[in-house]
């Protein structure tokens, strides 16, 4: 199975790290490590939205029989 | 001269008769006004098809019916002409339309009522469309304008999602058979999360076809969830009722099941922006309650260990408070620090100061976005020239 996250999941992973630094776990020492990896988490989920593509596959199967 | 006697039976001819007709008109279409409609032992409908100067006998199983009808509407058949046992001309309907704003109202209504008392329409019984799709299958006919409109906003608010597209007719006789053959394919694979059924705007004739009694029931019994985009706002369909979902028009569509990129990215900047504001509300929580707590040690020691009773000008008690001072300074200095640190990883100070953020890939005609302070421009570059030392 790959490690790689969906898109989706980015996003979802981005909304918890944003949370911690509202939450009762939040430390001081650990806010700018966490800040720059909630950083670095924004621009990789802004890059696959640029590069975000459908796939459209019209079926070959005939309903008209 | 001796003449050729060779007659037919009355069973033969009628059959010569019928295959001259059928090789003749196998699929006729007659419109016209219903008159004399009855259906017998439940099984068989009689009604005649007329207009000022004549009348068509009709016949057809109760089966083919596939919309309400009575006498006064005016329906298209499709079928064959037919003379019977009995030597009477008929017409053999396989398949039956109303036609003309009040045909087709009537028969909707009638229909509607009918699906409804059998709870077709009931909320309870419509699912949620899964968030987050990867996977549709979509109804539509791909020359269409509605189907054109659907796959410019689908892609122009989201990616990743893999769509299967059955080309079915969307409007016509056939119609409701090809979108019924299209939803039992998507329903026998169970590849998809969600289906979407979708037409642009037409008149009240080119959506009929989505009024068909066995295309609403199949909607009814698909497994997986439907969605119609059916026509403009204004317009109604029972497909729309049955469906687990409806959108105003195909674009409507593509708008309810996506998130929208654009959205995204400005959600992103107000998550980030949040970080920040948390960090820095932090960091000013902790320096008020750190001064507090100074301020208190402070006090408890002027209250515990000063003699009151002594001259403030005593010289070690202006030491004492002197060297409070100082360590509180040194305490503020290293919070005041933090903060500056942090100040600093926010973008915005750069773009304050006229520095700009370029993204996008670096290559001619790609098209990049040009982050100032209060502007972002889109750019496409035109030339890539490498930068000389002190240029």
């Amino acid at each position: 199975m790959s490690n790689e996250m969906s898109l989706n999941q980015k996003i979802a992973k981005l909304d918890e790290e944003v949370e911690w630094f509202y939450s009762d776990d939040f430390k001081l020492e650990e806010a700018v490590e966490k800040y720059k990896g909630a950083l670095d988490l924004a621009n990789a989920i802004k890059k696959d939205l640029e590069n975000l593509k459908n796939e459209i596959e019209v079926l070959s199967e005939d309903f008209s029989k | 001269m001796k003449e050729n006697l060779d007659s037919l039976t009355p069973t033969e001819f009628i059959a010569l008769v019928n295959q001259t007709l059928e090789y003749a008109y196998s699929s006729v279409l007659i419109k016209g006004e219903v008159a004399s409609y009855k259906v017998n032992q439940g099984k068989w409908v009689f009604f005649d098809l007329k207009d000022e100067n004549s009348s068509v006998s009709c016949f057809m199983p109760v089966w083919s019916l596939r919309m309400p009808i009575e006498d006064g509407m005016m329906v298209v058949a499709r079928g064959l002409p037919k003379v019977i046992n009995s030597g009477r001309f008929s017409f053999t309907v396989n398949t039956l339309m109303p036609v003309g704003d009040g045909g087709l109202k009537k028969a909707f209504e009638l229909l509607k009522k009918k699906l409804g008392a059998e709870g077709l329409f009931d909320e309870a019984r419509k699912r949620p469309i899964p968030k987050d799709l990867t996977k549709l299958g979509v109804i539509t006919s791909t020359g269409a304008a509605g189907y054109a409109d659907f796959v410019k906003i689908l892609n122009a608010r989201w990616g990743g999602i893999e769509v299967q597209v059955a080309h079915t007719q969307v409007q016509g006789m056939d119609a409701p058979d090809q979108m019924i053959r299209a939803l039992k394919y998507f329903n026998e694979k169970r590849e998809v999360q969600a289906i979407a059924m979708i037409r642009g705007g037409g008149s009240a004739d080119d959506l009929a076809c989505f009024n068909d009694e066995k295309l609403v029931r199949a909607i009814a019994a698909s497994g997986i969830p439907v969605i119609t985009g059916i026509g403009h706002e204004v317009d109604e369909s029972l497909a729309d009722l049955v469906a687990d979902m409806r959108a105003s028009t195909p674009s409507n569509v593509a708008e309810l099941l996506t998130r929208d990129r654009v959205e995204e990215k400005k959600k992103l900047e107000k998550s980030i922006n949040r970080t920040k504001q948390a960090v820095i509300q932090n960091i000013e929580q902790a320096a008020r309650v750190n001064r507090e707590k100074m301020m208190r040690i402070s006090e408890s020691i002027l209250t515990k260990y000063i003699d009151p009773t002594l001259n403030a000008t005593n010289q070690k008690t202006q030491k004492c408070f002197e060297r409070m001072n100082s360590e509180l300074k040194v305490l503020m200095n290293a919070i005041e620090q933090k903060m500056k640190v942090l100040k600093a990883l926010d973008p915005m100070q750069v773009l304050n100061r006229g520095y700009a953020i370029i993204s996008g890939r670096i290559a001619v005609g790609e098209k990049i976005s040009i982050i100032l302070s209060q502007q972002v421009l889109e750019a496409t570059i035109n030339n890539i020239k490498e930068r000389k030392k002190n240029e």
